[in-house]
């Protein structure tokens, strides 16, 4: 991994990078954790965030000097993952929507957590962030990535239901189950107090 | 659950997420990159694709393409003697009647089959197949089920 700091986001007064090497550091964070998410598989994300790159040095003229640069990274970034999940699990589709997830993440469960509060937000920032993308992790794809495509992506739903080939309630199924089992896990997580390995 | 309580669990969850730091790229990422770009230019101009040939090359490959099709077309003509366009196409024509009436022939053929066949049999074959499939598919599903799905 990365020791250099990053940047996460649009280097602030506009000015361009002075090489593309340099812009592929402000932006490989972000491209990565996008892709990541969605696709749940560092190798695969790894395969993607290239890919993306490349195409990103293709269109580097334009790119260098836009103030959109990121968005038009995470545009892409995010096309491809759904390409690549689309791709290598259409077949399966039809099938894993037969199956049940039953590990509490019924849809009129309830989930008590403090109003107003984060979850985990008495853990160390380093150790809470690894609870959360943990719990992504766990999320089963047809509700992972509608809600990644939500929280993260800022998608309105009936985008995130065309962009996924689904029906607009489905899309809200999905996202209001996968809030309550992340909601659940983390809950769990916040009480029991364990910690990774990370 | 509530509408409150659902919209108290999606601000929690949006605040949550989104203060999420970005996870680090992997440290090979950036060389993987530099080192497909450095392959991608090393590769001589007609091993690329044809939007990074040179402009001359490009117009050169258009004219030429051009002159083959141009030289072909001649040549064709020439062979067929100076024939009219008629006299070139009435070959084709003929075989193309020919396989016409074939294919008419098996439509007719298949028609007078079927016809024959009593259409009990004809509803017991495609329930049948109906059913085979439904039994696979079935299996299918229940073998996904109980072998890939690991959640």
């Amino acid at each position: 991994m990365n020791d250099d700091t990053p940047v996460q986001n649009q280097p602030s007064g506009m000015i361009p990078p002075v090489d593309f090497t340099t812009f592929m550091r402000n932006y490989q964070d972000m491209v990565f954790s996008t892709a990541v998410r969605l696709v749940n598989n560092e190798a695969q994300a790894e395969d993607i965030s290239q890919e993306v790159f490349l195409k990103a040095y293709q269109h580097y003229d334009s790119l260098q000097t836009s103030p959109t640069a990121g968005g038009w990274l995470k545009t892409v970034t995010t096309n491809l993952s759904l390409n690549h999940l689309s791709r290598y699990r259409n077949r399966w589709r039809f099938f894993s929507e037969f199956t049940r997830h039953d590990d509490g993440e019924s849809e009129g469960a309830e989930v008590e957590f403090a109003s107003g509060d984060d979850f985990l937000a008495d853990v160390d920032a380093d150790e809470r962030r690894v609870w959360i993308e943990r719990a992504l992790e766990k999320l089963p794809d047809h509700q992972r990535v509608p809600l990644v495509l939500f929280h993260f992506q800022d998608m309105p739903y009936d985008e995130i239901a065309k962009k996924l080939g689904v029906s607009l309630a489905k899309v809200k199924t999905d996202i209001l189950r996968a809030r309550t089992a992340l909601a659940q896990i983390l809950t769990r997580s916040g009480t029991t107090h364990e910690t990774f390995n990370a | 659950m509530s509408r409150q309580n659902s919209e108290k669990l999606e601000q929690t969850i949006h605040r949550t997420l989104r203060a999420l730091p970005d996870r680090r790229a992997p440290r090979s990422l950036e060389a993987r990159v530099l080192a497909a770009i450095a392959a991608q230019q090393h590769l001589p101009w007609w091993r690329q694709s044809f939007v990074h040939w040179p402009l001359a090359a490009r117009a050169g490959f258009l004219v030429g393409s051009a002159v083959l099709a141009a030289a072909f077309v001649a040549l064709c003509l020439r062979a067929a003697g100076g024939a009219q366009p008629a006299a070139v196409l009435a070959e084709p024509l003929a075989l193309w009647t020919q396989i016409r009436g074939i294919t008419a022939a098996i439509g007719d053929f298949c028609g007078t089959v079927l016809h024959s066949i009593p259409s009990v049999w004809l509803y017991g074959a495609i329930a049948f197949v109906g059913c085979m499939y439904a039994t696979l598919f079935g299996l299918g599903a229940a073998a996904y089920r109980a072998f890939f799905v690991q959640r």
